[in-house]
């Protein structure tokens, strides 16, 4: 006979477990779902290029229209070159990039509840899974646009640092941020749209206040005190550095706000935990 | 007791005193959800015993236990609380007073082919299915034959799943869910669609699995509840309102519903050149194989020579188990001017227990016009044998 695992459900049951154990829980619920993250990333990544005849190859276009576009202004000279140390395009690029790579995850995070909604009320099963196959999808698709970048610097003779293996450990705040706010939002937007509705596109507005667009060497004081303030100008920031120069942006505002993302991500994940299922029955 | 013995007397699934309360209205709903995330948030524990504003009990104090090898029906009419005790036990959401305790795995077939992905293969999407029902690979991989041979699906195995019949991926459904070896099988009007054929294999499978298994079966079908459950439990606006025999159960259950609409639906008409016509039964309630006696006194204005009297008796799924016909049995009825009275004798009625109603139409000579016309008017108790799914039942064989 197999081994039995009693299982009991009672009101608040995971309200009452303690924050340490939550997240062990969550963590072992991820890893014993990893066969269901990977049939969804499969069914919903290359599903939705079926029924289409160039097939996987979309996914290249996206960003190699980024790139024509951000060549194109180029030429006609409308980016003015302000000191950057590298070609203007190549430094708006990489930086709309990371962006992206930020907005990404929050986006993922922010489909958990809602991208499996058919499923959830029929079938139980943890939905944290559903966090990784979002962010394994934005991964899969990022990875092609990032190794499209790479090939842009080569064009325009810009060499990256051997520094640049730290990628993946310097963009790793972006995740925890992104899947902080977007975990909370997921949940938002099923009991209130418009609240969900206004940070989603307050999200988008942050990005004009990130300089990833232009360079952080503004004159304007208001510009320049909003620029400090805002923890995606160290995350952000850091993460095109470490590409093109090889460095962080401020080492020490980018330590500080990579903490404060992941104990917001801790906090957000047990809020999650616990909470969840009062959203959910407010789906039916 | 031996260890596989223990297993089989041991309870599976015990409900104890649980409750579960929603939201009429969905403005305030959505509020009471942001409430309960922000006092989360600031780690207070909500008090769900209480109802707050336009909330209501959708289960109320609910309890029972059920072992391996039992199964229990659900029945109620709609929205008594059957699908949400269903969610409760699979735990899609967690109850707000009681508690639910739940030994091995559980298989639900609350909806078939949830998460089926239309552009893929049914190949694919077998694989798919079974990580949502928490299967790992190497068990899809050893349950893959069977789950194909069951659905019957062999030649369309790598077609897209878009492209099979309803009846197809019901099947595919079906044979997924059941692959999963549960130790619990919760169902859900499951076996309402499909076809007769492939219906039967789905109660020799659940057979199967019963022996090792406990079953929460939910079904409007009084007969299936019938054929497979050994207990029953009657839930009404989400209280129990019975829980024990099938029978017992049934019987409510039927009550219940010919109570909520059956009277309304019964009428008598009578048409020129009839006045009147009054029916005397002899009895309304019967035994098992004993017969009914009914006295017809028409008025009418003139005489209407050799007509056709059909008497048709309805069961609670309006589909008539018994007919009466004088044509067929040589009987020739004239109605004089005036008075006349009629005796018919009915049975002898080898029907199951259940609520029976009689529908009798009376035709003229050339059976084009309708002179008499009764629905579902009477209504007529059998205390027949309650096991067994079709209304007929043989006196012996």
């Amino acid at each position: 006979m197999k081994p039995q695992q009693l299982t009991i459900y009672k009101p608040n049951q995971r309200h009452e477990l303690g924050f340490l154990k939550t997240w062990a829980v969550m963590a072992r619920n991820i890893l014993s779902s990893r066969e269901l993250i990977w049939q969804l990333f499969k069914r919903d990544f290359f599903a939705a290029y079926k029924k289409s005849f160039l097939g996987i190859t979309w996914i290249f276009m996206a960003p190699l229209m980024g790139i024509v576009s951000w060549v194109f202004l180029n030429m006609t000279g409308m980016l003015i070159p302000g000191d950057v140390g590298v070609p203007y395009p190549v430094y708006v690029l990489i930086g709309t990039t990371m962006w992206g790579l930020f907005m990404g995850f929050f986006n993922s995070a922010n489909k958990t509840l809602s991208a499996g909604q058919a499923l959830v009320m029929q079938v139980s099963y943890p939905h944290e899974a559903l966090l990784f196959k979002e962010t394994a999808e934005h991964l899969a698709s990022f990875l092609i646009t990032l190794l499209m970048s790479v090939l842009l610097l080569v064009v325009f003779k810009v060499t990256p640092s051997w520094k640049i293996i730290f990628f993946p450990l310097v963009a790793l705040p972006l995740f925890f941020l992104g899947a902080a706010i977007g975990l909370v939002t997921s949940m938002i937007s099923i009991v209130a749209v418009d609240i969900s509705r206004i940070i989603t596109v307050g999200m988008g507005l942050m990005m004009y206040i990130t300089p990833v667009i232009y360079s952080n060497s503004v004159d304007s004081h208001l510009v320049q005190a909003i620029i400090k303030w805002n923890p995606m100008t160290y995350l952000v920031c850091s993460a095109r550095n470490i590409i093109i120069y090889g460095s962080l942006y401020k080492p020490t505002g980018y330590f500080v706000c990579a903490m404060l993302s992941v104990i917001l991500f801790l906090i957000s994940w047990r809020l999650f935990y616990v909470s969840e299922d009062k959203i959910i029955e407010r789906m039916i | 007791m031996d260890d596989t013995e223990k297993n089989v007397n041991s309870v599976v699934v015990s409900v104890k005193h649980v409750s579960k309360k929603f939201c009429k209205n969905l403005k305030r709903s959505m509020a009471y959800g942001i409430m309960d995330l922000s006092r989360n948030l600031f780690n207070i524990t909500n008090d769900s015993g209480r109802l707050r504003r336009d909330e209501f009990w959708a289960l109320d104090d609910i309890n029972f236990e059920l072992s391996r090898g039992e199964s229990l029906g659900l029945i109620g009419v709609n929205g008594s609380g059957k699908t949400t005790l269903l969610r409760l036990l699979s735990g899609i959401f967690p109850p707000d007073k009681g508690e639910i305790a739940v030994r091995g795995r559980v298989g639900a077939l609350i909806a078939v082919g949830a998460g089926f992905h239309p552009h893929m293969t049914g190949r694919e999407n077998i694989y798919l299915n079974g990580a949502i029902l928490g299967m790992t690979r190497k068990e899809i991989d050893s349950k893959f034959r069977y789950i194909v041979d069951f659905a019957g699906i062999n030649g369309f195995l790598d077609a897209p799943v878009s492209m099979y019949s309803s009846g197809m991926r019901v099947r595919l459904g079906f044979s997924i869910a059941t692959a999963v070896d549960p130790d619990i099988l919760l169902l859900d009007e499951i076996l309402a669609v499909g076809d007769a054929r492939f219906r039967n294999k789905c109660y020799y499978r659940i057979g199967e699995i019963r022996k090792n298994a406990a079953i929460i079966f939910v079904s409007h079908s009084v007969d299936q509840i019938a054929r497979i459950c050994d207990r029953c439990l009657l839930l009404n606006r989400g209280k129990a309102e019975y829980f024990g025999e099938v029978s017992e159960a049934i019987k409510m259950y039927v009550g219940e519903t010919e109570a909520n609409g059956g009277d309304s639906v019964g009428f008598e008409k009578v048409f020129e050149p009839v006045k009147s016509v009054r029916f005397d039964w002899s009895t309304l309630t019967v035994e098992y194989g004993e017969t009914v006696q009914l006295v017809m006194t028409v008025v009418a204005e003139e005489a209407i020579p050799d007509n056709m009297l059909r008497i048709v008796l309805y069961d609670h799924k309006e589909s008539v188990v018994a007919e009466w016909n004088n044509r067929r049995m040589n009987q020739r009825i004239d109605l004089n001017k005036g008075t006349t009275t009629l005796r018919v004798n009915l049975g002898p009625l080898h029907l199951k227990n259940g609520e029976y109603r009689f529908g009798v139409v009376l035709n003229d000579a050339h059976g084009t016009r309708e002179i008499i016309r009764t629905f579902r008017q009477y209504a007529l108790h059998i205390d027949g044998p309650v096991q067994g799914s079709s209304a007929y039942q043989l006196p012996s064989l």
